[in-house]
Order: structure tokens, then C-alpha cells, then sequence
């Protein structure tokens, strides 16, 4: 698995993202209660069925929801106050649910606007890793297949030369294959020592891409476990995200 | 013949006006969703400003850029002042340049009077020219407007389409968020467009004041003309805002022309067809 | 008991005021607030800022004209009990003219639309000289006289005003009750959901343009007596801007904000003279406009309605921990 591969020594206990006791309020309604949840470099998946809060709490982690409570504290720094555009200048990147690449935007220009001179990734480290994204360069963001959309979504995201990746669903509507490539991706950003937020419906892609599970149920983190002991509980697995949950 | 080839320039030369001005209101609205009634008054403010400096100076071109510059500089101050803290409440934000638009009219008759300027020219665009093939004499001042407006609108679309400024703008019109998700302070992306917008209202007035006369109520008959070109031609689309002020201009014209009593009826007339039809207007996206 | 409370020092004004107070202020005042009802019942009910309201309003009032005694010599005379239905028929079917032309624009868009039309429509009377006699328009226009009083007698157009605000109140309020009414409030809260139901959005929106033509051509009808004229100016942007600041001062969410915002506006261009420039009325209003937007966006009403609450959240407060108190 994943997880030996990840033995970027010195960082491992250093926790790069740290939420604490976040509330979150759409309106009237409690969308998040008190959610904890600390991240170091180990790849961290979020877990949950839907309508669980997960999105919600990506949203109010990049500060494009404002949390009505709590503290989000990023890489030493508390952002919980700071607009969405700082806190990405602060190395938080983020790949939305539903790709939303931008639809009046070619290919190389969604690379263009984000590259910054210098960087370890660039355009043509993109172009290499992704030859399809090259040879769609010219192309409109609307135009493009849902899986070359994603591999876009996260080349942007690169671009940033982030610390941490926060990826909501990206094998959402994706067809098998293609969720593969995605998961050897994550594993490979893991590699380069970003750390990786896996925010995911599928558990079986997201247990291949990740050390550590943390299990969202009503708008709280409930549970954060080891990748395998997931994996070896199909009891467990009911309980957090089965079908039987529905019957409660 | 001759008639139908002179109000057909004097169709154009209005169209280039109203494109001048309207590109910017549409410019503005499409990356902000903002309606800035203020724009006629920014318009008008330009006009003044230009007057001024080409009366001081002499220099036709110095006046068109130091109104552009007026307009842009307060235009910039509306947003950051007092705009862009209601971003996302269209309605309010409306109602709120309403009010800096009564304020700036206000304070301009203040200052400037209630008196009709007009621009003198430099020699090359005073006088006339006889157009060859059609064979009929034009004022070179509305030749200079057409040919201003047809750069503008190449640049404009040059800015848009091939810049990496343009290419922000347009991912600020399709997702904002997300821009903002990737680092982009869309607060002062916002100013700098609001500004851009504004400077094209500025120069738009000094044009007006030189090609025809600006006074007080020049910034509504601007506003207006601009709000019914960018309903025609879909909001927020500069070739929207081109196809709109022709249809706008040349209607106009030949109302005023053909039929002098009811010539505001062709134009509302379009409007309301397009509204029927295509309520986005004609080359605007429809709304999700 | 509450409208009680309310009509009576309203109904007693006129043996208290002077004729300058009950004309210039409290009719005018009225007046206005029927026409900015008209604007604000768009506004809470049907969520769209109409900008057309003095349109609606106008067209009664030139009906008035055009049917009425006149000094310009253009119209038909016509008795009133005529031309004053006529008037109501012609500004209710240019409502739902409107209504029809803006059905699917919300918003910005409706604004904007509205707004054109009434613009044309201004340039219309300014060019049109067969029915609204350009820009000119028409002068001395009289009240028509019922048993021997003048309409336009002072205390008799303050109660005919003050009746028909009141006429008005009760309807939007019995309007927004009925079916038609409860549709318009689904249009606004959701108008792709009515449609998704199979409910025609256009019927709610034409029947609320053309009830709110109602209201304004009564407010019209008023001020047309009042005035003792009409012309382009009358329907022209000053006018139009006007009704849609006192319709904001008092505030959009509540349609009795429109009175509130009227009796605001008209005391401040009765006597912005003694607190500033004259001339400078429009710089003093517009600021209002603009710190009202700023700070206080839903308008006046809700900051009584604010005040009110508070005092009352107080009231309670103070009574419980009174309560407590005794109870230990």
C-alpha cells in the first residue's frame, strides 16, 4: 500500500492543518458541529455518506463558507479569518467538487494564470505529466472529457505549489480506469511531500490513496482510524457508511 | 439615396457613441453582476474633465485621456468606497449607485454649471471629408469617432481574449469562487475592472462632448442608451454591446428620419422584440 | 383596535394642521406613498423593483387630463364618473402590459427593463402631441366638483387621499392573501420550482403588475387634482427616482414603508431649504438614499420595526428577571 511509500521523515509529526471545534451554520440550519480534525503529511481521507457535511467543511477550510465558530489553524497560522484568496496564497489548494474548471478558459490558460515563475511545477512539468492536457491545450474547459476536467482541476491546483491539496470528490463521475490514474496521481503528489485532504464518497478509491480515515456522520468527524483498519472491518464499514444507516 | 447614406452614418457615428459607452457598463456588469447606474454620471464627469484639459492645454488627445483617467480614478473610488462592500447584493448595490449617481449629477451642475460644452477641435478633425464611392461629404470628427470605436473594440477584445488579464476577468465571470480559491484578491480585480470600465465611460465623454455637446442630462441619455444596448445585446458581452449599439444607433437614426415623431418607439420597439425572444438578449448567456 | 389608534389622529389633521401642513405636507405626502405602495407591494410580494410606477401613474393621470377640463384645448370632455374608470382601466392594462413584457426577468434584469419603459415612455408624451400634447402636457386641469365641493378643496382631497391610501392598504393586504396573491409569493421565492409544478409563472406576474397599475393610477388620478397638470415632466426620471427613494427610505419588505419614506421625503424637500442650498436638494437626498442603502437597507420600517422589537425582547426580559427574582 501507499502508506510505505510515504516516509517523508521529518515532516511526519509536524500537523500542517488543524480544525478545531468548527461550527458551521447555512442560514438556519447546523451544517457543522464542532468538527475536529488534525492533518500532518500523512494522506488524510474524509469519509462519509452524503449530505454528511463533507463539502460543506471544504468549503469553510478554504473560506469560501465562513464558519460561524472555531479555529482553523494552517502550517502554524490561524486563517480563520483570512479571505479565500490568502489562504491559498498561504499553500492551501483546492479541487473542488465538480471539477468546476472554468468554461471560457482554454486549457492553457487555466495553467497561465495560476504559473508562477520559478516554481517547482510549471507548465511544461503539467504538459509532461499530463501529455493529454498538451494536446487539449487549445481547447475551452467545457470541452473537455470529465476525466481530462479533473487532471486539469489538479494541475491547476499544482500550479500553486501547494502545501496541502484539499480534493473534494475527484472520482466522482468517473469511469474505473480513470480512477485509478487519479489515485496513482494522489499517491505521487503524496511522494513530493504535499500533504493531501481526500474528501471522498468512494471508499475503495480513497483507502488505496491514504494512510488514515477520518469518518464524517451529522456534521461531525466521528472517528479518524488507520486506512487498513477500515479496510478489514466491513462491520465497521456498515456502521459508518452502509446502507443501514439510511434505517435509522 | 442620399439622405438614406447620410442617416445611415449618422447611425454609425451614434453607434460608436453608445458601443464607447455601453462596453464598459457591460463590462463591469458581466464580471461583477453589477449595474452601475452611476456610469452616465461617470461618463459625463470624463466629458467635463476633457473639456477642461483640452481648453487648458490645447491638446485634443491629453483631454481625452485625462477624462478617461477622471472617470477611471472615481469609478475606482465607487467601488472601493462603497460598492464593492454590498458585492453579491445586486439589488443593493443598484440602488446605491442610483444614489452616487443623483449625488455626482448634482455636484457636477454644482461645479460646471448648467451651460453646454463642446470640445474645440484639433484642425485635422475639424472640417469635412468627401467620402469616395459614396460620393458624400462627412465631418471628419465622426469619421475619427467610428475609426476610435472600432480600436477600442479591437483592443478591448484583444485585452479579453489574449491577455493573461483578460483571461482572469473571464474565469472571474465564469467562477468566482474558484478564483478566489486560487489565490486572486478578486476585491481589487474588481477595482481594476471597475476602473477600466470607467475610463471607457470617461473617454466615451470627452468624445461625445467633441463629436456632439454634453450638458447636464448627457449622463442619463448615456445610461439609458446604454441599458437598452446591453439588453438588446446581451449583458456583459462586448460584441453584444457592439451588435447592440448598432441596432441601437442606426434605429435611431432612421426613426429620427423616416418617422421623426416616434423615432424613441423603433428603439424601444426592438427592445421589447428581443425581450420576447431572446430575454438574455442577443448574444448574452442565459441566465442558470 | 390598533388601525384605531392610527386613523384617528390621521382622520383629525386637518382641524389641527394649517392648510400649508394638510395640502403641501400630509396630501402630498399621501399622495406619493399610494404611488411608492404601488412600487413597494411589487417589491415585498413579487420581489421586483419596478421602476415603471409613475408610468402606471401618469397614464391615469393623463387619462384624467385628456377627459378632463383643461386649458390646452386637446381631449374629450367626459363627466368623471366616466374618465376617472377609464383612467383606473388604462393604467391596470398598461400594468399588465408591463407585466407581460418583464414576466420572465427578476432582479437587475426587471430593473432595467422597467426602467427603459418608463424612460420610452416619458420620451413618448414628449413626442406624441395628438393625445398627451408634448412636452408641454396639460394645464389647468380642475377636480371635478361632487354636491357643490371641489375635490381639490384642501381637508376634501386630504380625506379622499387619506381613504384611498387606506383602500389601498386593506387590498395588497387581501390581495396578498388570496390564491393569485400566495402564487406571486411562490413566483418570488422560487420561480423555477412554480414552473416545475406546471403553474404559469406569467398569470401571477401580470395580475401583480396590473394590480399594482391599480394602486398607481389611483395615486395618479390624486395627484393629477392636486397638481392641476400633467405633462412629459410629470413621468419623466425625476419623478420616477423619487417614488423609488421613498419606496427604499421607507423600506422594500413591508408596503407600509411607502407612507413612511413619503412623509421623510416630503419634509425633507419642503424644508431642505433651511438646511441647505436649495439648489443642492438633490445632493442632500441622495446622500439620505445612500446612507439608508448603506446602513439600513431594508429601510425605516424595519428599523421601527427593529426598535420596536427590541424594546419589547426588553420589556421581557426585565419582566422575567423581575420574575426571578421574586421567585428566590
Amino acid at each position: 500500500m501507499s502508506g510505505a511509500s510515504t516516509s517523508v521523515v521529518e515532516m511526519a509529526t509536524d500537523s500542517v492543518l488543524d480544525i478545531t471545534n468548527l461550527d458551521l451554520h447555512y442560514g438556519s440550519s447546523h451544517v457543522l458541529h464542532q468538527v475536529n480534525l488534525s492533518v500532518s503529511h500523512k494522506p488524510l481521507s474524509i469519509l462519509g455518506r452524503n449530505g454528511m457535511g463533507k463539502t460543506s467543511l471544504c468549503q469553510a477550510i478554504m473560506g469560501l463558507h465562513r464558519h460561524s465558530a472555531g479555529n482553523i489553524r494552517f502550517c502554524g497560522r490561524e486563517i480563520g479569518a483570512m479571505p479565500p484568496e490568502q489562504r491559498a496564497q498561504a499553500g492551501l489548494a483546492y479541487v473542488p467538487q465538480g471539477r468546476r474548471v472554468f468554461r471560457s478558459l482554454t486549457v492553457d490558460e487555466h495553467l497561465q494564470i495560476v504559473e508562477r515563475s520559478g516554481a517547482a511545477w510549471n507548465r511544461e512539468r503539467v504538459y509532461d505529466t499530463f501529455p493529454r492536457l498538451a494536446e487539449r491545450r487549445r481547447n475551452l474547459g467545457d470541452r473537455l472529457s470529465g476525466g481530462e476536467q479533473q487532471m486539469l482541476a489538479i494541475s491547476r491546483a499544482l500550479l500553486l505549489n501547494p502545501r496541502l491539496i484539499l480534493l473534494d470528490e475527484p472520482t466522482e463521475g468517473l469511469a474505473p480506469t480513470i480512477v485509478d490514474d487519479v489515485v496513482t496521481l494522489i499517491t505521487n503528489i503524496v511522494e513530493e511531500g504535499i500533504a493531501v485532504v481526500l474528501v471522498e464518497q468512494n471508499m475503495h478509491a480513497a483507502l488505496q490513496a491514504v494512510d488514515e480515515v477520518a469518518i464524517m456522520v451529522g456534521g461531525q468527524v466521528v472517528d479518524v482510524l488507520p486506512s487498513e483498519q477500515l479496510a478489514s472491518d466491513s462491520e465497521l464499514q456498515n456502521h459508518y457508511l452502509g446502507l443501514d444507516l439510511v434505517n435509522n | 439615396m442620399r439622405l438614406f447614406l447620410i442617416v445611415t452614418l449618422n447611425g454609425l457615428t451614434l453607434a460608436a457613441l453608445y458601443f464607447l459607452a455601453a462596453s464598459g457598463f457591460s463590462l463591469i456588469f458581466g464580471l461583477m453582476r453589477t449595474v452601475n447606474m452611476a456610469h452616465g454620471a461617470l461618463l459625463l464627469l470624463g466629458g467635463y474633465v476633457g473639456y477642461d484639459v483640452v481648453e487648458l492645454t490645447g491638446s485634443w488627445m491629453l483631454g481625452i485621456a485625462c477624462g478617461g483617467l477622471a472617470a477611471a480614478l472615481a469609478g475606482a473610488a465607487v467601488q472601493a468606497g462603497i460598492l464593492g462592500w454590498m458585492q453579491g447584493d445586486e439589488l443593493r448595490q443598484t440602488l446605491a449607485s442610483i444614489a452616487i449617481s443623483i449625488v455626482l449629477a448634482d455636484l457636477m451642475l454644482w461645479y460646471w454649471g448648467g451651460i453646454t460644452y463642446q470640445v474645440s477641435l484639433p484642425d485635422i478633425l475639424s472640417g469635412g471629408q468627401k467620402l469616395p464611392l459614396l460620393g458624400v461629404g462627412y465631418a471628419n470628427i465622426r469619421l475619427a469617432l467610428m475609426a476610435f470605436a472600432v480600436v477600442v473594440g479591437v483592443m478591448l477584445w484583444f485585452l479579453i481574449q489574449r491577455t493573461r488579464f483578460g483571461a482572469v476577468i473571464r474565469a472571474g465571470v465564469d467562477d468566482q469562487d474558484m478564483l478566489r480559491a486560487l489565490g486572486f484578491p478578486i476585491g481589487r480585480i474588481f477595482i481594476a475592472v471597475f476602473a477600466l470600465g470607467s475610463a471607457l465611460a470617461g473617454m466615451a465623454g470627452v468624445i461625445a462632448a467633441s463629436a456632439l455637446s454634453i450638458s447636464p442630462g448627457t449622463d442619463l441619455q448615456f445610461l439609458l442608451s446604454s441599458l437598452v444596448v446591453v439588453i438588446v445585446g446581451g449583458m456583459g458581452s462586448i460584441g453584444g454591446a457592439a451588435l447592440g449599439a448598432l441596432l441601437v444607433g442606426l434605429a435611431e437614426q432612421y426613426g429620427l428620419a423616416y418617422a421623426p415623431t416616434y423615432g424613441v418607439v423603433f428603439t424601444f420597439g426592438i427592445m421589447v422584440l428581443i425581450l420576447a425572444v431572446r430575454p438574455q438578449g442577443l448574444m448574452g448567456r442565459s441566465e442558470q | 383596535m390598533k388601525a384605531g389608534f392610527l386613523a384617528l389622529p390621521l382622520i383629525a389633521l386637518p382641524f389641527v394642521l394649517n392648510d400649508f401642513w394638510l395640502t403641501q405636507i400630509a396630501t402630498r405626502a399621501l399622495i406619493l406613498g399610494i404611488t411608492a405602495l404601488s412600487l413597494s407591494f411589487l417589491a415585498t410580494y413579487l420581489g421586483v423593483v419596478s421602476f415603471a410606477q409613475i408610468t402606471l401613474a401618469g397614464i391615469a393621470g393623463y387619462t384624467i387630463a385628456y377627459f378632463g377640463p383643461n386649458t390646452v384645448g386637446v381631449g374629450i370632455k367626459l363627466p368623471f364618473w366616466v374618465s376617472i374608470p377609464a383612467a383606473l382601466l388604462f393604467s391596470v392594462t398598461a400594468g399588465a402590459l408591463i407585466g407581460y413584457i418583464a414576466r420572465r426577468s427578476r432582479g437587475i434584469y426587471a430593473i432595467m427593463i422597467t426602467l427603459a419603459i418608463g424612460v420610452a415612455f416619458f420620451y413618448f408624451t414628449r413626442q406624441n402631441y395628438a393625445v398627451f400634447n408634448g412636452w408641454t402636457g396639460f394645464s389647468g386641469i380642475t377636480a371635478p366638483v361632487v354636491a357643490g365641493t371641489s375635490l381639490r378643496d384642501p381637508s376634501t382631497l386630504y380625506f379622499l387621499s387619506l381613504a384611498t391610501a387606506a383602500i389601498a392598504v386593506v387590498l395588497v393586504s387581501l390581495f396578498a392573501r388570496a390564491p393569485l396573491g400566495l402564487a406571486i409569493q411562490a413566483v418570488r421565492d422560487a420561480p423555477s420550482r412554480v414552473m416545475a409544478l406546471g403553474i404559469p409563472v406569467t398569470t401571477p406576474v401580470v395580475a401583480a403588475f396590473a394590480f399594482s397599475g391599480l394602486i398607481a393610477g389611483g395615486g395618479g388620478i390624486l395627484n393629477v387634482w392636486y397638481q392641476e397638470r400633467i405633462s412629459s415632466f410629470s413621468v419623466g426620471l425625476g419623478p420616477i427616482i423619487d417614488v423609488l427613494i421613498i419606496a427604499v427610505i421607507g423600506g422594500l419588505r413591508h408596503p407600509l414603508g411607502a407612507f413612511l419614506g413619503a412623509i421623510v421625503f416630503v419634509l425633507l424637500d419642503t424644508f431642505a431649504v433651511d438646511l441647505i442650498d436649495r439648489d443642492r436638494f438633490n445632493t442632500l437626498i441622495g446622500m439620505v438614499l445612500l446612507i439608508i442603502v448603506m446602513v439600513a437597507p431594508n429601510g425605516l420600517q424595519q428599523l421601527a420595526a427593529d426598535a420596536v422589537a427590541k424594546l419589547r425582547a426588553k420589556e421581557h426580559q426585565s419582566g422575567k428577571s423581575a420574575r426571578i427574582k421574586t421567585n428566590t
